[in-house]
């Protein structure tokens, strides 16, 4: 089976999220068990850090479309960083950067976060 | 027992040891009293040698059965009983004979056969009896003593006999006797069986070894007497005389030494019967490995057995899911309780426990609701429960009162819980294999339902060779391809791929289907039927699917394509020599719930000329891996159909499918796989032109 991991991180009202592995639609539920909890919890302005992320299947790329409504809906958001070239595509051919914003660096998506209050 | 014709065949022995008993009775018929040496000779032969086949049957007959030692002691006991009643009711009932042989009557005579034949039956199963016992349990073959204890019986019979008529051998006779006295001890002493019967068992056989000591002794010291029952034996057979005589006193030696080794074994009967009853639940365990495969009868019994077997009074088990680890099983104890019990104890040890351990004397106070529960134990063993070296669950047991766990009960326990470990696994691999399988069926149904809404006739024309070819992942992927006729002269076509595996992907399949099908009945410009498909995908499906897609419309008379792409890979066009990769905007169907999809969507339209080639397929073809997880990719697309450009379409398509089956051999096929290409044989160049 293959590896995944998903850690999140705390930066002031924003929460990273950094995938690690393959997210297919074996894995796909360990994300959405961490968007509902941050749902739970209000935290509504998320960054995803893609870094250290292999592989993306089409279930992976649903739990974003799944909760990105909730989050928008509560002035927040879904913001994706870090991506390598590969996995970019994925998302570009599916017109992700039409409906999302994509962002070099975490960084660069916290600070759109904060510059927005 | 490896005698002289034991290896006979069971009814032959008996045949003979019948045949031999006959010929003695008729003998003594005939000679009612034995009185010249040949004769007695010949009636010794009789009567040892019946006695030996009689043994011989009666040692196969015992054998068969399965005697418990006890059951063979009683019996012994019984026989002398019956001896013992013999030989007193003969002794007040008739005299001493008469020393003058000649008045003896047939009457007489035929008492005193009957007394020899019963003595001769008794002997024989005594002797076959304490044979059986003696094998029990023995390591090395006892037989060897046995056999020679035996033949000194044999040898001291027939010097006894011989001394009826000359006293020249009566030293002899002694020496041999002696000897047979050593043997008997010696054989005596074979009483390892008494270690292996429970404690009350060995009570019984006190018991009963006390009462066979008297009745052995009785008949022993009956047989030194010269009293009417001694002289009819001798008169019978002074060989058998000797070998009663012999076998009371065996019957003496060995059931003093039983007494003794019962006796001492008493003290430590307790002890015995334990371990006993710990290797014998290790046995239950195995069977139960074997037989029983739900997981959560599985636990239930360890904790029971558990209890059980180690004089406890609660055991629970642990059992790893995931990261965690969870209550399976409680018995004597609340489930709330073994789990407050569990965090406090097992939290110190960052659950990770190398051997057993063991915890003395201890109170665990812990709040159950509003209330503050103390769970006060003597002694509490904590064993893991290890799989290839990792920890897979942990089982407790714990004793209120009585005794505490010591260190010989630590390796027990941990023989136990290695057991438990190996059925708990082998009960987890069996719930996986069945999941697997009822996998397995889904997707069988998935894929029937795939086929089934795949065209089954690829449409033709002069003008446009169509090739699709379609290969199925095991986990059905939700690829999906069409074409419908549209009007009399227009060619529709759709590619698409569904996000999601199994049989949602082939329901949602099946929706799409019934989309497309339908819009392109009445819809003809590409880029409007997208934007319908996308509304009716978003009331309807959930929102974490969504479907990419091809979809276009090819006019037969002219060669015009106009298409659109929502989200889906590229439409690679192979013309001069080169391939472009056609990629008008379009957000994947079902992705966009604003009106972002249609603002963005674009159509595309191109003029098809003699010889353009058209290759649509799903991502199944691009992102195929081979053994070090490279993606078969565009590039090699592009390449295989620059070179193949002369083929026609089924061809074409033959060598792209061919390339990715080898590029990706080594791995198995994750996606499925959708191919159509279309080979354009329109020649517009004179349109125009003219």
């Amino acid at each position: 089976m293959a590896d995944f991991n998903v850690n999140t991180r705390e930066v002031g009202s924003v929460r990273v999220i950094e995938l690690k592995g393959y997210l297919d639609a074996h894995t796909a539920p360990e994300l959405e068990n961490t968007f509902n909890s941050l749902i739970n919890d209000a935290n509504f302005k998320v960054v995803v850090n893609f870094n250290s992320l292999k592989y993306i299947s089409s279930a992976g790329l649903g739990v974003f479309m799944a909760y990105v409504e909730t989050m928008r809906e509560n002035s927040g958001d879904i913001k994706f960083t870090n991506m390598n070239k590969d996995v970019y595509n994925i998302f570009d051919l599916l017109g992700f950067p039409m409906l999302y914003e994509f962002f070099e660096d975490e960084d660069l998506a916290i600070q759109k976060f904060n510059n927005s209050l | 027992m490896s005698l002289p014709s034991s290896d006979l065949l069971n009814s032959r022995k008996f045949e003979i040891a019948t045949a031999l008993s006959l010929l003695l009775f008729l003998f003594r018929i005939v000679f009612s009293t034995v009185n010249s040496p040949l004769l007695l000779i010949l009636n010794e032969l009789l009567v040892l040698s019946s006695l030996y086949f009689w043994i011989l049957y009666i040692t196969n007959f015992i054998n068969e059965k399965e005697h418990t030692p006890i059951s063979l002691v009683l019996n012994a006991g019984i026989l002398n009983a019956i001896l013992f009643f013999i030989i007193a009711i003969t002794t007040v009932l008739f005299d001493k004979l008469p020393e003058d042989e000649i008045s003896f009557g047939f009457f007489e005579a035929l008492i005193l056969l009957l007394l020899g034949f019963i003595t001769l039956g008794i002997a024989t199963y005594i002797i076959s009896g304490f044979s059986e016992l003696m094998k029990l349990k023995q390591k090395r073959n006892p037989a060897k003593y046995f056999n020679s204890m035996m033949l000194f019986f044999l040898f001291s019979a027939i010097l006894f006999a011989y001394s009826q008529f000359d006293n020249s051998l009566k030293s002899v006779d002694n020496a041999v006797y002696v000897v047979a006295i050593c043997l008997i001890t010696f054989n005596a002493l074979r009483v390892s069986w008494i270690a292996f019967l429970v404690k009350k068992q060995k009570l019984q056989l006190l018991i009963i070894s006390i009462v066979l000591i008297i009745l052995f002794g009785f008949n022993f010291s009956f047989t030194m007497e010269s009293d009417f029952f001694n002289q009819a034996m001798i008169n019978f057979s002074p060989g058998i005389y000797r070998s009663l005589n012999l076998i009371m006193l065996y019957g003496v030696i060995y059931f003093v030494i039983i007494f003794f080794t019962a006796l001492f074994h008493l003290p430590t009967a307790e002890a015995f019967d334990k371990k006993s009853e710990e290797i014998s639940s290790l046995f239950d365990l195995s069977k139960l490995l074997t037989s029983v495969f739900d997981f959560k009868d599985l636990a239930e019994n360890i904790t029971s057995i558990t209890t059980k077997v180690y004089n406890s009074d609660s055991a629970w088990l642990l059992t790893r899911e995931g990261d965690e680890y969870k209550l399976s099983s409680v018995s004597g104890i609340g489930y709330m309780q073994a789990e407050k019990i569990t965090e406090s104890v097992l939290e110190k040890y960052d659950y990770n426990l190398s051997e057993v351990l063991i915890i003395d004397k201890k109170k665990i106070k812990f709040r159950v609701r509003n209330d503050i529960v103390s769970f006060n134990f003597d002694s509490m063993a904590i064993a893991p429960l290890k799989v290839h070296n990792q920890i897979e669950g942990f089982l407790f047991v714990a004793r209120k009162s009585d005794s505490r766990f010591e260190s010989e009960d630590k390796k027990a326990i941990a023989a136990y819980a290695d057991y438990a470990a190996i059925a708990l696994e082998n009960a987890k691999l069996i719930k996986e294999s069945l999941e697997k399988e009822r996998l397995e069926k889904e997707m069988e149904v998935a894929r029937e339902i795939q086929y089934k809404l795949l065209p089954n006739k690829i449409p033709s024309f002069k003008d446009l060779e169509i090739s699709a070819v379609f290969i199925p992942a095991f986990e059905v992927g939700g690829d999906y391809y069409d074409f419908f006729e549209v009007g009399e002269k227009n060619l529709a076509f759709v590619v698409a791929d569904v996000s999601g595996k199994g049989i949602s992907a082939a329901f949602i399949m099946a929706e799409i289907k019934g989309i497309f099908e339908s819009l392109s009945k009445t819809i003809s410009q590409p880029k409007v039927l997208l934007n319908y498909a996308n509304d009716i995908i978003n009331q309807s499906l959930e929102k974490k699917y969504f479907v990419t897609a091809i979809y276009g419309i090819i006019d037969m008379q002219n060669g015009k394509l106009t298409f659109g792409r929502a989200g889906h890979t590229p439409l690679h066009l192979f013309r001069d020599n080169s391939v472009k990769r056609l990629r008008p905007n379009g957000i994947g169907l079902g992705l966009d719930h604003g009106n972002k999809f249609a603002s963005t969507l674009e159509e595309m339209e191109i003029q098809l000329n003699n010889n353009d080639i058209l290759i649509l397929y799903s991502d199944g073809i691009t992102e195929a891996q081979n053994g070090i997880n490279e993606e078969f990719g565009y590039d090699k697309l592009d390449t295989i159909v620059t070179e193949n450009w002369r083929k026609n379409a089924s061809e074409i398509s033959n060598e792209i499918i061919k390339n990715v089956t080898t590029f990706s051999k080594d791995k198995a096929q994750h996606d499925d796989i959708t191919l159509v290409v279309f080979k354009s044989n329109f020649n517009n160049k004179q349109i125009e032109v003219g």
